[in-house]
C-alpha cells in the first residue's frame, strides 16, 4: 500500500509541476533558512561551553559610584584577582587579562599582530584552551614565554611541530615558545593568537591597584554553587572601612564587584569584554525569523494542497469506493506532505551550503559545510520537516479523508465555505508577515542610513589612523613634522585614542558659586591640532597651541603645573556656564587649569547614548594613535608616501592603517547585522507569499475559466477580467496591510527607543510599503489574469 | 440477497426538500441481474449508492444476505462494502496517476491481500478482460471501451457477490457498449448478482428484471424472458 501511495505521489508531483514546484520552493528555502538560523542559535548558545570549568568561572565586573553617576565595567583593576584569591577560600584560581596589539619579529618576518592576550600563569588551568606541546601548568610561568596557536606557528615557523622552544620578539622583548595551543574555538569569548604573561605589559601592571580598570579579570571558584555566597561575601568586604579606604571612597561613593557566570557573559552581559557581545534578543529575532518563514511556507502548502484537492476527488472518491478508511486516506495525504517536506529538506541541506559564506557575511561568524552536517542541525532539520509535514498538511488531509464519499465521484468536490475562509485568512497572514518584515526593515534601513550621514560633529572620512608604539613617543615632533610635509596630507594629530568611542572614564572638581562639586565624564588627552585635524567647530575660545606646553611646568615638583583645558558644551551646560562663560574658568582633573576652548558638542560614543560630558586635555605622552588626515583625491598615491616615510622612520613597525570611518562602521555592526538579517528575511518573507499567492491565482483562474469566457462573450473587456480576479486577493493583501502596518509601527519605534540618536518614524514608510506591497501582489496575480482573459473564450468555453 | 423495505431518503438544503426515495420496497435474490430504470431525478441512483453502501437511508430496513445494515456506521459500511461489492461507473472512475494493473490491484491493497496473490488475480482478471497487454498503460492512453473494461476488471477482482453499475454504457459507443453489457452478462452467469441503472432499453434487456421508477418509488417491474 505505501508503495502505491508514494507512486501517486510522484506522479501528482510530476502531473502538477506549477504547484509542487512552489511547493519544494518554498518549502526548501524556509528549511535553509531555518537551518541556517538554527546553526547559528546553536553557536550562540554553546558559547563558552566547551570549557570543562564553565559553571565554574565566572567574569568579575566593576560597580562604583562618584559624583552622583553609577558606573560598570567589564574591566576592573590590578588588585580584584590576586586579593579576591587571597581573601575568599572560594576562589581558586584567578587570571587578569588584556588583549592588545604588537608587533611579533622572527628574523626578517615583522608583523603588526591584533590579538596578543596578556594573561596571568593559571590561565591554562582556568580555561579549557587545548595544548598540542607543552604544559598547561608552565606554560606561562615565566615572564619570558609565550603560547602560539597552531595557525601563527604554521605562519611564522611554516610547521606547528617547528615552533616549540624557539625565540619570537614581541614588542622589541625575546620570548621562548613555551606551548602550542589549538585554534580557539569560534564560540570562545576570549579570543587570541598569542598568550603571553600578564606582567609583560609593563611597569603600570607590577602593583595592585583597585582602580585603572583596564583589566578583563577572571576567577576561578572551587564549586559552582559558591557563586551566589561569594557574591555577597564581596559585597561585604568592599564595605569594610579598610578597603573603602585603600580605594579613597568617601562620602555615598562606592566600590563593589559582580560576578557573571562565564556561559551568561555572551548572550545575557550588558557589558563587552574582548568583543561585542551577542545578545539573547536578536537570538529569539533570528528564531522569530525563521518560524515567520516556516509559517508562509507552510501556508502556501496548505493552499495549494487545498486547491488542488479538486482535482484529487475522484481519486479519494474512488479509493473509498474501494475500501480506503478515513485513516487510511489521512494518512495518505500526510505523506504527501511529508514526502515533499522531506525532499525540500534534503535540498535545504545542500542550498544551506551553498549559502554559507553569505550567512557568514551577516552574522560575521565563520561557519562551514562541517558545521551544518552534523548531527544535531541535521536531526533539528529533520524535526522540522516532520513538524512542517504535519502542520502542513493536516488540514487537506483532514479534510480530504473526511469528506462523504457519496456524491463527489460525480459531482466531484471543491473546498467551499471553511476552507477558502482558511485559505484567504492564510493569505493575510503571509502578507501580513512579509508587509511587518518589509515596514520593520525600512526603519531600520532609514535610521542605519542616518546614522552614515549624520553630522557627527567632526568629519570622519580620509583620516588614516597610525598605532603609536613605545619608542615612536621619544620622537614624535619630528614624526609628525615628516607626516605633515608629505604632499596629500591635510593634517596630523594624535590621542589615547580615536574620537567614534571614547572609552576613558574620569573626573573633574569644579569650584564655582555652589562651591567645590565633582562631575563624572569622559576625558580625552589629545595633541595638538586635534580640533583641526577633524574639522571640529569651535563654540568659544581656541585650539591648543605649542606655547600652552609651557604651563607643563613639572619643575619644583609641580609646583606650577598647570593643565589648560577643552570642554565640550554639555560640560559647560552641565556646569552651568554657557560656552563664552566658559573661558577661563578653572576646573581640576589631573591639575588645576583654565578653559581654552569649548568644543562644539559631537559624538564620542555610539549614537544610542547621547553626548555627555567631555573633557580634553593636552597629553602627548599617553598618545596611542596618530590620525593623518589626507585629500580625497588620489588616495593610493598619498597612502603609498606615508609607507615610504613609515618605513624610514618606524622599521620596527609594520605600515598597518586603518579608517576612521571604518573603525566608526564597527560600532554599529549588530545593527547592520540585523538590517542585512531583515532585508533578506523581508525579501524572502515576500517572494514566498508571492510564490503562493502566483499559484492560487493560477489555480483559481483555471476554475473559472468558463466565468471568465461567458464575461468575455458577453462584452467584459481585458481590465474588467483582471480587476474580477485580482480584487479578492487584493482586499486580502490590503487586510494584511492594516493588520501589519500598527505592528510595524510600534515595534520600529521600540527598536528605534534605543537610539539616543533617531529618526522620526514617518507615515511615508507606510505609503510607500503600502503601495509597494499592492503592486508587488497586483503583478503577481496579473500575470495570470490577464493571460486568462485575452485567451480566446470560444477555446475556453469548449474546453468546460 | 438484498430486502428494502419502506426505505426513505430525503435531500435537504436550505429552502429545497427533495425526497428521492419515497418508502421503497423491493428484493433483489443473489443471481439475478437487475436493471433499474426511470426518468432523471426518479432515486435510481440514491437506491443505487444505498445498496452500495456509499450512503445510508433517513428511514426503514435495508437487509444485506440477512443482516440488517441501514444503520451501520461509514466504517462498518465500508468493511462490508469493500469485502462484498464491486462498482462500474458510467465515467469509469479511473485514478490517472495509477496505471491499469494498478488500478486493478487497488480493491486487493484495501483488502489486505498479498503482494504475490494481488499479482496473480490482477493477471489473471486482466487476461480475462483482454487488457492484458495494457497493463502498464496509464488510464489517459485507453479508448473508453477500454477504460469500461478496466472498470470491470477492477470491479470484480475482489471476486464480490454483488456488481452495482451506474449506466455502465453511458459514455461509450454501441459497440463498446455492447461489449461491457456482454462482460456483465458473462459474470451474472458465473453466479454474480448485477444491479445497473440505466436509461438504455437496450441494455437493460441484457437483465432478467426491470425495476421502473418515478419519483422515488418502483411504479412497474418487467420479467425478461
Amino acid at each position: 500500500m505505501f508503495r502505491n501511495y508514494l507512486k501517486t505521489a510522484f506522479r501528482n508531483l510530476g502531473k502538477n509541476k506549477l504547484y509542487s514546484g512552489i511547493n519544494i520552493i518554498g518549502l526548501t528555502t524556509a528549511l535553509a533558512a531555518c537551518l541556517l538560523i538554527g546553526v547559528f542559535i546553536i553557536h550562540e548558545l554553546s558559547y563558552d561551553k566547551f570549557n570543562k570549568n564553565a559553571d565554574r568561572i565566572v567574569r568579575v565586573t566593576m560597580e562604583y559610584k562618584n559624583a552622583e553617576t553609577v558606573n560598570t565595567t567589564a574591566t576592573t583593576g590590578t588588585k580584584v584577582g590576586p586579593q579576591f584569591k587571597r581573601t575568599f577560600p572560594g576562589v581558586e584560581e584567578f587570571a587578569r587579562t588584556f588583549l592588545s596589539h604588537n608587533t611579533i619579529k622572527i628574523d626578517e618576518k615583522i608583523f603588526e599582530e591584533p590579538r596578543i592576550l596578556y594573561a596571568d600563569p593559571a590561565f591554562f588551568k582556568i580555561f579549557s584552551f587545548h595544548l598540542l606541546q607543552g604544559d598547561a601548568s608552565t606554560a606561562l610561568d615565566a615572564p619570558d614565554k609565550i603560547v602560539l596557536t597552531r595557525s601563527m606557528a604554521k605562519k611564522y615557523f611554516g610547521d606547528e611541530n617547528g615552533a616549540l622552544n624557539k625565540t619570537i620578539t614581541s614588542g622589541g622583548k625575546d620570548l621562548k615558545v613555551s606551548a602550542i595551543c589549538d585554534d580557539v574555538p569560534q564560540n570562545s569569548q576570549v579570543k587570541f593568537d598569542f598568550v603571553t604573561q600578564f606582567l609583560n605589559l609593563g611597569n603600570n601592571v607590577k602593583g595592585e591597584t583597585w582602580w585603572t580598570a583596564n583589566w578583563i579579570t577572571y576567577l576561578l571558584v572551587r564549586d559552582s554553587k559558591s557563586i551566589r555566597p561569594l557574591q555577597s561575601q564581596i559585597a561585604d568586604y568592599m564595605k569594610t572601612p579598610d578597603v573603602k579606604a585603600e580605594a579613597r571612597i568617601t562620602g555615598n561613593n562606592y566600590l563593589t564587584y559582580h560576578l557573571e557566570p562565564l556561559t551568561k557573559v555572551h548572550l545575557h552581559s550588558k557589558l563587552a569584554g574582548f568583543e561585542p557581545n551577542g545578545s539573547i534578543i536578536y537570538i529569539y529575532m533570528f528564531a522569530a525569523i525563521a518560524l515567520l518563514i516556516l509559517v508562509i511556507a507552510c501556508a502556501n502548502y496548505t493552499n495549494l494542497a487545498t486547491a488542488q484537492s479538486t482535482g484529487r476527488s475522484g481519486e479519494i472518491g474512488v479509493r473509498k469506493v474501494m475500501g480506503a478508511s478515513k485513516r487510511q486516506v489521512f494518512f495518505q495525504f500526510i505523506g504527501e506532505s511529508a514526502l515533499i517536506t522531506f525532499l525540500a529538506a534534503a535540498l535545504a541541506l545542500v542550498l544551506g551550503v551553498l549559502l554559507i559564506p553569505s550567512f557568514n557575511s551577516i552574522t560575521g561568524k565563520e561557519f562551514t559545510t562541517k558545521s551544518l552536517v552534523q548531527p544535531l542541525p541535521i536531526i533539528s532539520l529533520m524535526l522540522f520537516a516532520a513538524f512542517v509535514s504535519f502542520f502542513a498538511g493536516i488540514y487537506p488531509a483532514m479534510v480530504l479523508s473526511g469528506t462523504r464519499v457519496i456524491g463527489i465521484l460525480k459531482k466531484g468536490f471543491s473546498f467551499t465555505g471553511g476552507s477558502s475562509r482558511l485559505r484567504k485568512s492564510l493569505i493575510i497572514v503571509q502578507f501580513s508577515i512579509s508587509v511587518f518584515l518589509i515596514t520593520y526593515t525600512a526603519i531600520i534601513l532609514q535610521q542605519m542610513k542616518y546614522m552614515q550621514t549624520k553630522d557627527l560633529g567632526y568629519d570622519k572620512s580620509h583620516v588614516v589612523v597610525l598605532p603609536i608604539g613605545g619608542k615612536m613617543l621619544k620622537d614624535f615632533k619630528s614624526l609628525k613634522e615628516a607626516f605633515v610635509r608629505i604632499r596629500g596630507v591635510e593634517g596630523v594629530t594624535a590621542a589615547y585614542e580615536t574620537p567614534e568611542y571614547v572609552e576613558w572614564g574620569d573626573g573633574i572638581t569644579v569650584n564655582d558659586e555652589r562651591g567645590k562639586h565633582e562631575i563624572s565624564l569622559n576625558a580625552m588627552p589629545v595633541d595638538l591640532d586635534f580640533l583641526s585635524t577633524l574639522k571640529m567647530q569651535l563654540a568659544a575660545g581656541r585650539d591648543f597651541q605649542e606655547s600652552d606646553f609651557a604651563t607643563l611646568d613639572t619643575t619644583n615638583n609641580y609646583a606650577n603645573y598647570h593643565l589648560p583645558y577643552i570642554i565640550n558644551e554639555s560640560l559647560a551646560k552641565k556646569i552651568g556656564w554657557t560656552a563664552q562663560e566658559a573661558i577661563g574658568r578653572e576646573i581640576e582633573n589631573r591639575a588645576t587649569g583654565p578653559v581654552i576652548g569649548v568644543v562644539k558638542d559631537f559624538n564620542f560614543s555610539s549614537l544610542h547614548e547621547p553626548i555627555g560630558p567631555l573633557v580634553m586635555f593636552l597629553g602627548r605622552d599617553f598618545s596611542r594613535t596618530f590620525m593623518i588626515r589626507i585629500n580625497g583625491n588620489d588616495m593610493q598615491s598619498t597612502l603609498g608616501r606615508l609607507e615610504m616615510m613609515w618605513k624610514q622612520r618606524v622599521p620596527d613597525r609594520p605600515f598597518s592603517y586603518h579608517f576612521l570611518d571604518e573603525d566608526y562602521d564597527k560600532l554599529y555592526k549588530a545593527e547592520q547585522r540585523t538590517s542585512v538579517l531583515f532585508s533578506v528575511a523581508a525579501g524572502l518573507a515576500i517572494l514566498l507569499a508571492c510564490l503562493g499567492l502566483f499559484g492560487l491565482a493560477a489555480f483559481t483562474t483555471i476554475q473559472r475559466t468558463k466565468e471568465i469566457g461567458i464575461r468575455r462573450v458577453l462584452g467584459a473587456n481585458l481590465s474588467d477580467i483582471t480587476l474580477l480576479i485580482a480584487k479578492n486577493f487584493l482586499q486580502l493583501v490590503s487586510i494584511a496591510i492594516l493588520i501589519a502596518i500598527p505592528l510595524a509601527w510600534w515595534a520600529g519605534d521600540k527598536w528605534l527607543q534605543d537610539f539616543a540618536f533617531r529618526i522620526p518614524v514617518h507615515i511615508s514608510v507606510f505609503i510607500v510599503t503600502a503601495i509597494v506591497t499592492v503592486l508587488i501582489a497586483l503583478f503577481t496575480v496579473g500575470f495570470h489574469t490577464i493571460k486568462a482573459a485575452i485567451a480566446n473564450p470560444v477555446k475556453s468555453l469548449r474546453s468546460e | 440477497m438484498i430486502k428494502i423495505t419502506n426505505l426513505e431518503k430525503v435531500y435537504r438544503t436550505d429552502e429545497v426538500e427533495t425526497v428521492a426515495l419515497n418508502k421503497l420496497t423491493l428484493e433483489i435474490k443473489e443471481g439475478e441481474f437487475v436493471a433499474v430504470m426511470g426518468p432523471s431525478g426518479c432515486g435510481k441512483s440514491t437506491l443505487l449508492n444505498i445498496v452500495g453502501l456509499l450512503d445510508d437511508p433517513d428511514s426503514g430496513s435495508f437487509m444485506f444476505n440477512g443482516i440488517e445494515v441501514a444503520k451501520f456506521n461509514e466504517r462498518k459500511r465500508a468493511d462490508l462494502r469493500k469485502r462484498n461489492i464491486g462498482f462500474v461507473f458510467q465515467s469509469f472512475n479511473l485514478i490517472d496517476e495509477l496505471t491499469v494493473f494498478e488500478n486493478v490491484e487497488l480493491p486487493l491493497i484495501y483488502t489486505g491481500v498479498k503482494g504475490n496473490e494481488r499479482k496473480k488475480r490482477v493477471e489473471e482478471v486482466l487476461d480475462k478482460m483482454q487488457i492484458m497487454h495494457r497493463r502498464n498503460h496509464y488510464p489517459q492512453q485507453l479508448s473508453g471501451g477500454q477504460q469500461q473494461r478496466v472498470a470491470v476488471a477492477r470491479a470484480v477482482v475482489n471476486k464480490p457477490k454483488l456488481i452495482l453499475a451506474d449506466e455502465p454504457t453511458g459514455n461509450l459507443d454501441s459497440h463498446n457498449g455492447n461489449e461491457v453489457m456482454q462482460l456483465l452478462t458473462e459474470l451474472n452467469e458465473q453466479g454474480t448478482t448485477v444491479v445497473m441503472v440505466t436509461h438504455s432499453e437496450h441494455d437493460a434487456r441484457y437483465s432478467h428484471r426491470i425495476i421502473r421508477m418515478l419519483d422515488g418509488q418502483t411504479v412497474l417491474e418487467n420479467i425478461m424472458v
